[in-house]
């Protein structure tokens, strides 16, 4: 226990160092990708998602919904491997892999942006049609408030609650470490420090890796329970 | 618009400085298959260790050239003295990159680390298993080497060792190789890059290549893109689909060989008649050209073709599951338990499109009647069955594995995977034994029609595996490079071979 405290997982048997240092280097770049990834996601899932619930059935909420189911279903491995030969290989506008630019941020984030993407949007319009039809938006409308503040100051402050849960397990899900997308864009992310751990079984390193992310975490739902707080005067701890 | 227009220009122009950036100097990238997990030069038999290492940072005593043979390295002649004793001259004026000088002491200590217990050195336990190597230090470049029993190919053996410092720990790994090669280790980024540069006091000529970083992408189809977008110079192995530009992609036999390791000490493989039933039961040609790329060759021995004392007289076993049946009825009428479920196992990841290969292997022995059940294990769970000691209470196993042998002799494969006491063995049989002693001890002629008998006792007498194919290895190289892959590409990419175009 009192090593644990200390953070001390003991030495890696396959790198000669310790397995914490390690794991925290991977765990650096992993946490940049989901921070990046998911600010971008909430930011954009957001948006379309609310304009989309705004006019329901009409053609942006067509094509939102239509975009955002592909984008949830399809698997990283196919989208990773298109969008390099794609992207670097034939058109050559960003690297294939690998980390040092803020080029090479490019494609893993893109792609790991897409399925979160998808599932939010579907959550946030889903919410958002559920507020914009109740009574506190449509006394808003007969006082004459326009459309923008009824959008985003009266209706989406209410329906983020379900969204943030969401939020939060998607984000859970890449500080666990996004391991399709790091291997193959050769990004020392913590999730594949742990499977080439597990592959050689270094013990102390997947240990360490595990204890990291279920801090990481517990912080992540802590914020999330925290935020509810923020966001509905009515919830109280 | 503006700034979109400024940001777009400013994309492009940063692109275009990246990749021409890669290809403007002698400096070259290399994207590997996996990311090193230990950097020392006794691990230098590992194929991904020996492409960093192997005569880019360390040196060996002599060194074997595909086409040219045995060749000076750090040892500029040698001379048998008999008695199992070797006396090797090294070569003057050689440092390490730390600045000592090479002397005597540094090769003795190497050749006592790489057989030491307390670390687990590749090279000693692959190529020196079964004999005692001592040394004399006769002067500061002169050394006796003498191995017991006595190894007339000792300077072909010799040809794995590579030299460190004799400060070099002896007891645990080094994080940063000091060698007498031609390129220094300059830095690991763990997760990242390996840099070398050259080392600008080498005693040898200067190459042309002045500084390499490899890069580690565990999928085929991300190395070759690397290249072909000019980020990556060579891709040593890719896999046969992503090998589709002729302009860029080279094939070469690789010196892997793939086979089935039976246990003979476990009923139903100890019986003959169903090892052989095993060797009959499989459509070796139905994989070639299809899941295995074109030039696959059918294999009768664990080493290649090339090697000296391969048994070209020796024909791969016929598919004919029929007989294959009448065996196993013929064993089982005897008592022989050919009911028994066999386990096959796989390494994951061990060669493209193994997993392919192991589900029509399965197939065709479930096809022959066989009672058998797959296993695909990640490659430290598959050593665990693979390498001695196998565990007490285990279960009839064939175990699949894929045996690299560039070195163009026997001795580097017989001991390790069929002497009684070689770590890889699922044999024991006195007779092969004493095959193996005797052909390791003999030399010229006499040493290749000795090495030719044991492949016939092997594959004809007792039926010891099933051999299946000699491999083609695929590598993409980048159209700036005069660089052409060969068999030893596999286990060592020698930098200062590289030239530019």
């Amino acid at each position: 226990m009192g090593d644990l405290l200390r953070l001390d997982f003991g030495m890696s048997i396959r790198r000669a160092e310790p397995a914490i240092d390690s794991v925290l280097r991977g765990f650096k770049w992993t946490l940049q990708l989901a921070l990046i990834t998911m600010t971008l996601v909430t930011v954009m899932a957001i948006i379309v998602g609310s304009l989309a619930a705004f006019r329901v059935g009409g053609l942006f909420d067509r094509i939102a919904t239509f975009c955002s189911l592909i984008a949830a279903s399809a698997p990283d491995f196919w989208i990773a491997i298109v969008a390099i030969v794609i992207f670097s290989v034939n058109l050559g506008w960003v690297p294939t892999s690998g980390t040092g630019t803020p080029w090479h941020w490019i494609l893993p984030v893109s792609v790991l942006f897409i399925r979160p993407f998808g599932l939010i949007l579907q959550v946030v319009r889903g919410s958002m049609i559920t507020a914009l039809s109740s009574a506190y938006v449509k006394t808003a409308r007969a006082k004459g408030v326009g459309n923008r503040p009824i959008i985003f100051v009266h209706a989406l402050r209410n329906a983020l609650l379900p969204v943030i849960t969401v939020i939060g397990d998607q984000a859970a899900g890449l500080l666990n470490g996004a391991v399709i997308v790091e291997t193959i864009f050769g990004f020392p992310g913590v999730g594949k420090v742990m499977i080439d751990a597990i592959l050689q079984r270094d013990f102390a390193v997947v240990l360490a890796a595990i204890m990291v992310t279920a801090f990481a975490i517990f912080v992540m739902n802590l914020i999330i329970d925290i935020l509810y707080a923020v966001l509905d005067p009515r919830i109280r701890y | 618009m503006q700034k979109l227009s400024t940001l777009l220009a400013s994309s492009v122009f940063a692109v275009t400085t990246f990749s021409s950036a890669m290809a403007a100097d002698s400096a070259v990238t290399i994207v590997l298959s996996e990311e090193l997990d230990i950097v020392d030069p006794c691990e230098a038999s590992r194929s991904n260790v020996g492409r960093v290492v192997l005569q880019n940072i360390s040196e060996t005593i002599t060194e074997l050239n595909p086409t040219e043979g045995l060749k000076p390295r750090l040892a500029e002649s040698w001379e048998d003295k008999g008695n199992g004793t070797w006396q090797f001259k090294l070569r003057s004026g050689v440092t390490f990159s730390d600045g000592t000088a090479l002397t005597a002491e540094d090769v003795a200590h190497s050749l006592v680390r790489i057989k030491s217990d307390k670390i687990s050195c590749e090279i000693g336990a692959k190529f020196f298993g079964g004999m005692e190597l001592s040394t004399n230090i006769v002067d500061d470049l002169t050394i006796d080497i003498t191995a017991d029993p006595a190894q007339p190919i000792l300077p072909l053996l010799l040809s794995t060792v590579t030299v460190v410092p004799a400060e070099t720990s002896m007891d645990a790994y080094v994080t940063t190789p000091v060698g007498t090669g031609p390129y220094i280790f300059d830095e690991y980024a763990r997760g990242q890059h390996i840099k070398l540069s050259s080392n600008t006091n080498y005693w040898g000529e200067k190459p042309t290549v002045d500084s390499a970083t490899y890069v580690f992408r565990s999928d085929s189809a991300v190395r070759a893109a690397m290249v072909a977008a000019g980020e990556a110079d060579i891709a040593p192995n890719i896999a046969l689909q992503d090998a589709v530009d002729k302009s860029m992609d080279y094939s070469y036999p690789n010196s892997e060989t793939v086979y089935l390791r039976l246990d003979h000490a476990i009923e139903p493989l100890n019986d003959i008649r169903v090892r052989r039933a095993l060797n009959y039961a499989v459509d070796r040609e139905a994989f070639v050209g299809t899941i295995l790329a074109d030039g696959t060759l059918l294999a009768t021995g664990i080493t290649p073709p090339s090697t000296i004392g391969y048994n070209n007289s020796l024909k791969p076993y016929a598919y004919d599951p029929e007989k294959a049946k009448a065996l196993l009825a013929e064993a089982k009428a005897d008592g022989v338990a050919v009911d028994k479920e066999i386990t096959l196992i796989g390494r994951t990841n061990n060669f493209g499109n193994v997993l392919e290969t192991m589900e029509a292997l399965l197939a065709m022995y479930q096809d022959a009647g066989f009672n058998m059940s797959l296993k695909m294990l990640e490659v430290a769970e598959w050593l665990e069955h693979y390498s001695q000691p196998f565990a007490e209470d285990r279960g009839p196993e064939i175990v699949e594995a894929q045996h690299d042998n560039a070195n163009g002799d026997p001795v580097f494969s017989m001991y390790f995977k069929y002497a009684t006491e070689g770590l890889q063995s699922g044999i024991n049989d006195p007779k092969l034994n004493d095959l193996i002693a005797t052909a390791t001890a003999l030399t010229g002629d006499d040493r290749s029609a000795k090495w030719s008998e044991t492949f016939e006792y092997l594959h004809e007498e007792i039926v010891a595996d099933v051999m299946l194919f000699h491999m083609v290895g695929f590598s993409r190289v980048n159209k700036r490079l005069d660089f052409i892959p060969s068999i030893r590409t596999n286990s060592e990419l020698q930098l200062s071979q590289i030239g530019l175009k």
